[in-house]
């Protein structure tokens, strides 16, 4: 099988200046198989943060390659990786980051109708996907008026309902108290093996990483340790 | 759809902001139409004042008669170019006049007059002649029992000439072929009052004019009224063109002092509003730049998950004519009561001011599509200036932003 996200020998410098150089990822190459589900884990500083950028096509490595479903995204201009994330990419924050004036439905939405999905297919995946994050009767809320842990099912579901190849979450738990932060990663893991959907995902719970497939250990930019379970 | 929904929730989103943002707007709207209205009013009230005063809307001379005028300037064949005017279905009245410098004589007094010899009929439609006169009777082309012609006078030649209705005036002057013309008439009336632009006219009929200057069937000016004042730089154009041996001027070309005096005047306002208006936007692109500013985050996640920054333009531009609509709309329901206030009572000065040679007495509003829709036209260019800015800076925001934790 491809591999959904292959980088090769990627490194993100910040800094131009040899004293400041910050080395925040460091010559790393890694090939994320379809259906894994996969925590990148490290302590604070270690490049989880950026790595996630690179491979979502939200930063550009200093050098390297990124590859996305074999597409090299170096080579896209900036309206075509915009419409790449679109089609290819589900983001989960770590602040949620639901859009505030549209409601739940309307956010879960919001991806398939820049995506141009006619109405009907939208308001069925819209069901499916609340049903799944376990959030029936609450599509019509704002996110002000959801739980942290509410408002991140409805962003896991926003992330799924436009049908990615991949979803990266960024310490998707880390707002959350440890008893949802659980309940949700549960919620991912059971979309994982229904949907074979693909996640990485960056956190510092040990609770949490007991759950992924694949451990990515980082340290100063670079792979400490990659194990699959 | 998509994005009027954003829109329209981000306005509703922050209520006072944006509120005193359109209020700002809306009062700069409301003080434009205003002073837009009352000046289109209050100079079409003072240019229908001296058209149907004497100028009317167009005139004909012979030559540059109206720059430099000079008894032998004659038109020659008056009666024929009555036919084609009356004939003219634009026009809806014309007359016909002479003008001389003239000495006037009574008993005891002298002094400097202006000769105006009229056809009674025609300008009794054409001006506003006849509804001046303060006593006697209009003139008329009639001579009384003893053979003379009556006069009217103005109040000035009346006070310095020292007489009245029923007295005799003795006018003496050059004529056309270089003969003395002298010759004496009765005074008939007087017309206007001390500040009246005719205060040292002395109106005579036409034909009593002509014999005076011995210019027999001649005239010097023909001022025409027409049905529509609006065109009379048309009307004068295809005019000229069908008369090439005289001369046919608009009244902005016979009253070019107050039509540069005015043009001036409003576009000095203008200049001022859209410096108004320029100030207001200065507030409004700062509201607009915060709010960009603290959606920073939130326009980070749009574009992360695949909104593209061209669409984010396309929002804030959307929020700004949204609300600058919304301003337009409450800027009418103030400026609609206030304009028609001014438009049909209008306040009256104590003491008319002069413009270029006439006296501005009424401040009355207009209520035109221009009045209403320049202000407007003002703001949503403004409101697309603004967004600019925004939109640069929104278009800068890097999709990172999004996962920052804060
Ligand atoms: N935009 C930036 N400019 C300069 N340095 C940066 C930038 N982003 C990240 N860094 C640096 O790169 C290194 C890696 O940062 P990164 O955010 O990827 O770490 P992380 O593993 O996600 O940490 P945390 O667990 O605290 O979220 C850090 O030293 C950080 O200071
Ligand atoms: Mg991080």
């Amino acid at each position: 099988m491809t591999p959904v996200i292959t980088t090769r020998d990627i490194c993100r410098y910040f800094g131009d200046d040899e004293d400041i150089l910050v080395k925040a990822v460091d010559h790393v190459s890694i090939d994320i198989e379809p259906g894994e589900f996969t925590a990148v884990i490290g302590p604070s500083g270690s490049g989880k943060t950026t790595l996630l950028h690179l491979i979502g096509g939200l930063d550009n490595p200093t050098s390297g390659i990124v590859e996305l479903s074999g597409t090299n995204i170096a080579q896209m201009s900036a309206a075509e990786l915009s419409d790449f994330r679109r089609d290819h990419i589900g983001f989960i924050f770590q602040a949620y980051n639901l859009i505030p004036v549209l409601s739940a439905e309307e956010n879960i939405e919001y991806i398939m109708l820049l995506q141009g999905i006619d109405a009907a297919t939208r308001k069925q995946r819209v069901h499916n996907m609340l049903a799944q994050v376990g959030l029936d009767g609450l599509g019509r809320r704002r996110p002000n008026k959801l739980s942290g842990g509410q408002q991140q099912r409805v962003a896991i579901a926003r992330a799924m309902a436009s049908r990615p190849d991949i979803i990266l979450a960024d310490e998707p738990t880390a707002n959350l108290d440890s008893r949802t932060g659980i309940a949700l990663l549960d919620v991912m893991r059971e979309l994982n093996e229904e949907h074979k959907m693909t996640f990485v995902f960056s956190t510092h719970d040990e609770k949490i990483m007991s759950r992924a497939t694949r451990l990515i250990h980082m340290h100063d930019g670079e792979i400490e340790k990659d194990e699959r379970k | 759809m998509l994005l009027l929904k954003l829109a329209i929730r981000n306005i509703f989103r922050q209520r006072r902001r944006s509120l005193l943002t359109a209020l700002s707007m809306s009062g700069g709207y409301v003080l434009c139409a205003i002073s837009f209205s009352v000046s289109e009013g209050s100079y079409n009230n003072a240019i229908r004042f001296f058209t149907l005063d004497h100028t009317g809307h167009v005139q004909i001379h012979k030559g540059n008669y109206l720059r430099r005028p000079k008894l032998h300037k004659t038109i020659d064949d008056p009666a024929a170019l009555s036919e084609t005017l009356d004939n003219n279905d634009n026009i809806e009245h014309h007359t016909l006049r002479v003008f001389a410098p003239a000495l006037a004589y009574s008993d005891t007094d002298n002094t400097q007059v202006n000769v105006i010899g009229v056809d009674p009929t025609r300008e009794k439609r054409t001006s506003r002649l006849a509804k001046k006169v303060t006593s006697g009777n209009y003139i008329s082309d009639k001579v009384n029992p003893d053979s003379y012609y009556s006069a009217m006078i103005g109040t000035g030649i009346a006070t310095s000439l020292n007489i009245s209705i029923g007295d005799e005036l003795i006018l003496i002057s050059q004529g056309a072929d270089g003969s003395v013309a002298n010759d004496i008439y009765i005074v008939g009336a007087i017309v206007g009052n001390k500040d009246s632009l005719d205060k040292s006219s002395v109106f005579l009929p036409l034909d009593a004019a002509q014999e005076f200057l011995s210019m027999q069937g001649k005239i010097h000016e023909v001022a025409i009224l027409l049905k529509d004042e609006s065109k009379s730089r048309e009307f004068a154009a295809s005019l000229q063109k069908q008369l090439p041996e005289l001369s046919i001027d608009p009244w902005q070309i016979v009253e070019e002092t107050f039509y540069m005096t005015m043009q001036a005047d409003q576009q000095g306002m203008q200049a001022m509003l859209f410096i108004i208006i320029f100030i207001v936007f200065i507030g409004v692109l700062n509201t607009i730049l915060m709010s960009v500013l603290e959606r920073t985050r939130e326009f980070g996640v749009l574009k992360a998950i695949g909104t593209r920054p061209k669409t984010i333009v396309s929002l804030i531009t959307l929020e700004t004519a949204l609300l600058s609509m919304m301003s337009f709309f409450v800027g009418l329901v103030f400026a609609i009561p206030i304009i028609a206030w001014f438009a049909f009572v209008g306040i009256e000065l104590p003491e008319p001011v002069d413009f270029g040679g006439v006296q501005l007495r009424f401040f009355t509003g207009e209520i035109s599509t221009y009045v209403f829709a320049t202000p407007l036209a003002w703001i949503m260019f403004f409101a697309l200036l603004v967004c600019i800015p925004a939109g640069i800076r929104a278009g800068r925001i890097l999709p990172t932003q999004a996962m920052g934790s804060h």
